[in-house]
């Protein structure tokens, strides 16, 4: 253990893959298209890459403690629609409605934690299940139209989630902010608390865990509720920057936001996760996305990258893995 | 002067119509290890799942130093200070050493809102305990518990229910799939467990290791105990096997010829 030196360790580390890909990454589509590097385009880069990244967090979370949920990007449209269907008929002012979108998001996210924890069905099922109720909710109430977001620039609440400001250059988006606040707070929880101890335990022995007195079950619950609540967060946001609350928004978000999950190290079984992976599994899948189109490839051909991203990664994780485990 | 520590008094347990426990009763002193020997089915597992609280028993009594108590879940029987240590459930294999001595009782220093775990703490004790169960290669408590083997995964656990101050610690089948070396570590902190105050029932089916280090054997067949109280000193491994399998009966009715 001792005689390994700090190299070595860095190596061994679980983000390191996904470090070494992002720099990749950004050096190859750099050196074909410089405009890569530009203000502007880092700036519309990163705008949308944290209304994605908001729910991934929530995401790695879940996914430690062995669960996950496919309901997410049903619930990213859903509690849009809902916030500005109650805010437009005049039932409440906008931060009630936001409120209330919450509110509903972290009971759909409740439900589901109720359905995997005491009748023992499995999450896949849960949740997928939850997708359609609530993708179909938000088709239903709108009528498959649209919702009118465009009187939000005078509201306080829009100004505080996705409002702008310049440093240099840079035009930065609240949005930014609140992603970097929710990654500090999610890495912060998972490896410095004792809950952050309970999840990665849920995960990884749940009967070991169990018998221990950690309430498994309470555990779980909380980061469905989590997950739903920070993807209806996500949702809200993303409405009020394209100024538009399609009940069809948000539609395949949960399978590229779990692939960013994976990418970054953690594990879809449970008990091991890594936020600071996350974040760069993040950034790796939304720059790809942004960076073929910069340099010119069709953007139809995107999918393509990202399977290949998420097979490769697999590859060396596992790799990492065993060599770690016959290297003890 | 010894006392009574654990009393389980006419245990029956039914699994549907199988009739797995009858009548058993047994009684563990503070500062004993127990031994509890008999063949596969005869009743050792359900008995020890019923006084860790794993399952309900049908019917009976369980006194811990001479109160009643109920064992409804595992967490009761820790809070009565029984700790079990099965081979391969009792850790988190991705969690730390040191996360796992403290699974469920995290010390949390700071702010109660900030949740924040002691770990400088954590890992001092986890340290300590490791040099205390004889774990003397250089292990750091940071270490996850996935890459240790076999006999060091007990010594953790065993640390940890020493830590805990558990009043009865029940180790089942400890020495299974270990090696020579290893088997002997888990040995010596049986003993360890025992000059540190606490009682231990040993169940293995190693008879040689069972009379290494117990001071007495129980043993149960076909869901009952027909001995409690043979002294490993004054008895042989060939009379305990011959009463583990019921063959000194036979002797006795003279039916050999």
């Amino acid at each position: 253990m001792d005689n390994r030196s700090l190299v070595q360790r860095f190596i061994a580390k679980p983000e390191f893959g996904p470090l070494v890909l992002l720099i990749l990454e950004i050096a190859i589509f750099w050196s074909i298209n410089p405009d890569f590097l530009s203000p502007l385009n880092i700036s519309n880069t990163l705008a949308f890459t944290v209304e994605l990244g908001l729910i991934a967090l929530a995401m790695t979370l879940l996914m430690t403690s062995g669960e996950f949920d496919l309901s997410v990007g049903s619930v990213f449209g859903l509690s849009a629609v809902v916030m500005w269907t109650v805010f437009n008929t005049g039932i409440a002012p906008l931060p009630v409605a936001f409120l209330i979108a919450i509110g509903l998001a972290m009971l759909i996210g409740f439900v589901n934690g109720w359905f995997v924890t005491r009748l023992a069905i499995p999450s896949f099922l849960v949740t997928l299940g939850m997708l359609l109720i609530a993708r179909g909710s938000a088709l239903y109430i709108t009528d498959g139209f649209p919702q009118r977001t465009w009187n939000a620039e005078d509201q306080w609440l829009a100004q505080l989630l996705v409002g702008d400001f310049y440093v240099g250059g840079f035009r930065v988006y609240m949005s930014l902010l609140w992603f970097a606040l929710f990654a500090f707070l999610a890495h912060y929880l998972l490896t410095q608390t004792k809950a952050g101890n309970w999840i990665q335990a849920s995960g990884g022995n749940p009967n070991a865990a169990r018998a221990r007195g950690v309430n498994v079950r309470r555990t779980k619950v909380a980061l469905f509720m989590l997950s739903s609540a920070m993807a209806a967060f996500a949702g809200i946001i993303s409405s009020i920057r394209t100024s538009a609350a399609n009940p069809n928004s948000g539609t395949g978000y949960e399978l590229e936001i779990i692939a960013m999950v994976v990418i970054g190290g953690t594990v879809l079984t449970g008990g091991r996760g890594t936020i600071i992976g996350t974040v760069l599994g993040i950034f790796i899948l939304r720059i790809m996305r942004n960076g073929i189109v910069m340099v010119g490839v069709p953007g139809l051909a995107y999918n393509i990258f990202i399977g290949a991203i998420i097979l490769g990664m697999m590859a060396l994780h596992s790799w990492l893995e065993r060599r770690h485990n016959a290297g003890t | 002067m010894t006392q009574e520590l654990v009393r389980m008094q006419n245990i029956n347990k039914f699994y549907g119509r199988i009739h797995a426990l009858r009548d058993v009763s047994l009684t563990v002193n503070t500062h004993e290890v127990v031994g509890l020997l008999g063949d596969n089915g005869a009743g050792k597992s359900t008995l020890i799942k019923v006084l860790s609280g794993a399952v309900p028993m049908t019917s009976g009594e369980i006194f811990v130093k001479g109160k009643e108590v109920q064992m409804r879940s595992t967490t009761d029987a820790i809070e009565n200070g029984i700790e079990t240590i099965y081979q391969d459930s009792a850790l988190v294999p991705q969690l730390s050493i040191a996360r796992n001595l403290f699974l469920g009782r995290e010390p949390v220093k700071g702010p109660a809102l900030f949740n924040r775990l002691d770990h400088e703490m954590m890992n001092e004790v986890a340290g300590t305990l490791l040099k205390r169960v004889g774990i003397t290669k250089n292990i750091p408590p940071t270490t996850p518990i996935g890459a240790l083997s076999g006999g060091e995964r007990q010594a953790v656990a065993i640390a940890r229910a020493m830590h805990f101050d558990s009043n009865l610690i029940i180790l089942d089948e400890p020495t299974n799939n270990l090696g020579v070396a290893e088997t002997q570590g888990v040995l010596r902190f049986v003993r360890e467990v025992r000059d540190t105050g606490h009682s231990c029932i040993f169940i293995a089916h190693n008879i040689h290791h069972v009379f290494q280090v117990v001071d007495r054997i129980v043993v149960m067949r076909g869901g009952q105990v027909v001995a409690d109280n043979i002294d490993p000193k004054q008895s042989t491994i060939e009379e305990v096997e011959r009463v583990i399998t019921g063959e000194h009966l036979i002797e006795a009715l003279g039916l050999e010829h």
